[in-house]
């Protein structure tokens, strides 16, 4: 942890930092639930950036600077350690956000690379809400070991948004 | 019986493409577009006008870059997770070969009247030079990190390679096989392209979500503009016009004026817009990654004019070139 810090640090240094390595094969997830809450109270829960962490339940904790708007920061603490993620759009009327990972740690999370773009839908009298991602396996080499390969990143990202989604649904419909 | 009535229809079939790609330039054909499948592992021709699949080829596992020589009878196709270059025949619709080149090959350039082939090497950061009868490497020289989209002039005297992870594109002199500029542009460029005087080389910066135009006599920036959202694909339209970018995250087409740099237009393009190819009449075609379709669409217009279903994963695609 210390050197990771320091590693860190020394990059705020040199004025550089670390560009999210990832290599040319992109892998996608696309998961969706149905809510019986209205699409503005479902939004309500996903538009708050920093509140990921009351509704899905891999997320042990969240810090986020930079508010709501597009610019924002978040720092996702999961069980096996921390990941850092930004706001890029926020599109209230489509009731749209889109996000990326700012900084990777694949013993936290298997994945190199990834956007991700969630949206609420008017779905009856409820909500549909769709979320995908484009990402790229944590080991970009041809030869990517057991745990940092295209299944596990495949498994990890899947796992991350049917969770949350899961989560979601239940927040917005005990409310 | 059916056997040899099926083989019949199939050797038509062989003919009609050939005749379709010799006509691509002629008045009343419409001009036929490849795209590279990556989940699918296969790669389909496209008529434009028609907005219809031609016909579809299989290639070996995990597709991404695509080039095509100049009389439009061979594709070569990179496979960066398998280390291979495929030639693939247009006439027999089939994989000819397939080349061992560098360890993760992935923007290609047919170069030299479709004699030699250019490979940028995203894990040894290399540009290298293939013939593209052999397969066999002629060539190379160290460039900057990941390096991934390239394209040479129209003299064959330079190649322009995006070196994504060092936030550069690298100049390379073909004659000599040396590095001659490094160009800071933004954070992570990816795609390029020349205006068709080749004055003007135009970079879609990834992570900063700009664009970079590079004077080509200079090797100078002379500007950066924000763009949109992870830009994946540049095109510059035939008259030089336009200069076209798709913005994967946005799901956008960003329509700019090369004089004034404003967005004119940003139409909607589907689900992660990925390579884009700038066509006659007023036309471009961009790949939805998430929906395995090719886009057709209007640039004056300012819309999806035509949607073509392909093979899962589609990265980037070329139109193929008049004969």
């Amino acid at each position: 942890m210390f050197e990771r810090l320091m590693l860190a640090f020394a990059f705020v240094l040199m004025g550089l930092a670390p560009l999210a390595a990832h290599g040319p094969t992109p892998q996608r997830a696309e998961e969706r639930v149905t809510i019986a809450a209205a699409p503005d109270k479902v939004w309500a829960l996903l538009a708050r950036f920093g509140g990921i962490g009351d509704w899905n339940p891999l997320v042990k904790k969240v810090s986020v600077t930079g508010g709501d708007a597009a610019g924002a920061e978040r720092v996702l603490t999961l069980e096996k350690g921390e990941i850092a993620e930004g706001l890029d759009e926020v599109d209230p009327t489509a009731r749209r956000l889109s996000y990326r990972l700012l900084k990777e740690n694949v013993e936290a999370f298997p994945v190199s690379f990834y956007t991700a773009t969630i949206e609420v839908k008017p779905s009856g009298s409820g909500s549909e809400v769709v979320w995908d991602a484009r990402f790229y396996r944590a080991d970009t080499t041809n030869e990517p070991p057991e745990g940092l390969d295209d299944a596990a990143a495949i498994a990890a990202m899947g796992d991350f948004i049917r969770q949350g989604l899961e989560g979601l649904k239940s927040q917005a419909n005990g409310q | 019986m059916i056997a040899v009535a099926a083989m019949a229809r199939r050797l038509f079939a062989a003919f009609g493409l050939a005749a379709g790609v010799l006509m691509a330039g002629g008045s009343e054909a419409e001009p036929l577009i490849a795209v590279v499948s990556q989940q699918a592992g296969v790669v389909t021709l496209i008529d434009v006008g028609k907005a219809t699949v031609v016909t579809e080829i299989p290639v070996p596992r995990v597709p991404a870059g695509l080039a095509a020589a100049p009389d439009g009878r061979m594709l070569y196709v990179t496979h960066p997770d398998l280390g291979l270059v495929s030639r693939l025949d247009l006439a027999s619709r089939r994989v000819e070969a397939s080349f061992r080149v560098g360890r993760e090959p992935f923007g290609i350039a047919v170069t030299e009247a479709g004699r030699t082939l250019l490979v940028s090497d995203w894990s040894a950061d290399a540009l290298i030079r293939v013939d593209a009868a052999t397969g066999r490497e002629t060539g190379r020289v160290g460039i900057g990190r990941a390096p991934a989209g390239l394209v040479v002039d129209a003299a064959d005297r330079r190649a322009y390679v995006a070196d994504r992870e060092s936030n550069q594109v690298s100049v390379v002199d073909l004659a000599a096989m040396t590095r001659v500029a490094a160009v800071p542009t933004g954070k992570a460029p990816f795609a390029l392209a020349l205006s068709p005087e080749g004055g003007a080389l135009y970079v879609g910066n990834v992570q900063s979500g700009d664009l970079s135009v590079i004077a080509t006599d200079r090797l100078e920036e002379t500007s950066r503009f924000k763009i949109g959202l992870m830009p994946y694909g540049v095109a510059v339209t035939p008259d030089g016009s336009r200069v076209l970018v798709s913005n994967q995250q946005s799901g956008t087409l960003a329509v700019v004026d090369p004089t004034s740099h404003a967005i004119v237009a940003s139409p909607k393009i589907g689900a992660y817009p990925e390579g884009l190819v700038a066509l006659a009449q007023g036309r471009a075609a961009a790949v939805a990654w998430a929906e395995d379709k090719v886009m057709i669409i209007d640039i004056a217009q300012s819309r999806v004019v035509a949607q073509v279903p392909v093979g899962a994963g589609p990265r980037s695609l070329v139109a193929l070139p008049d004969p």
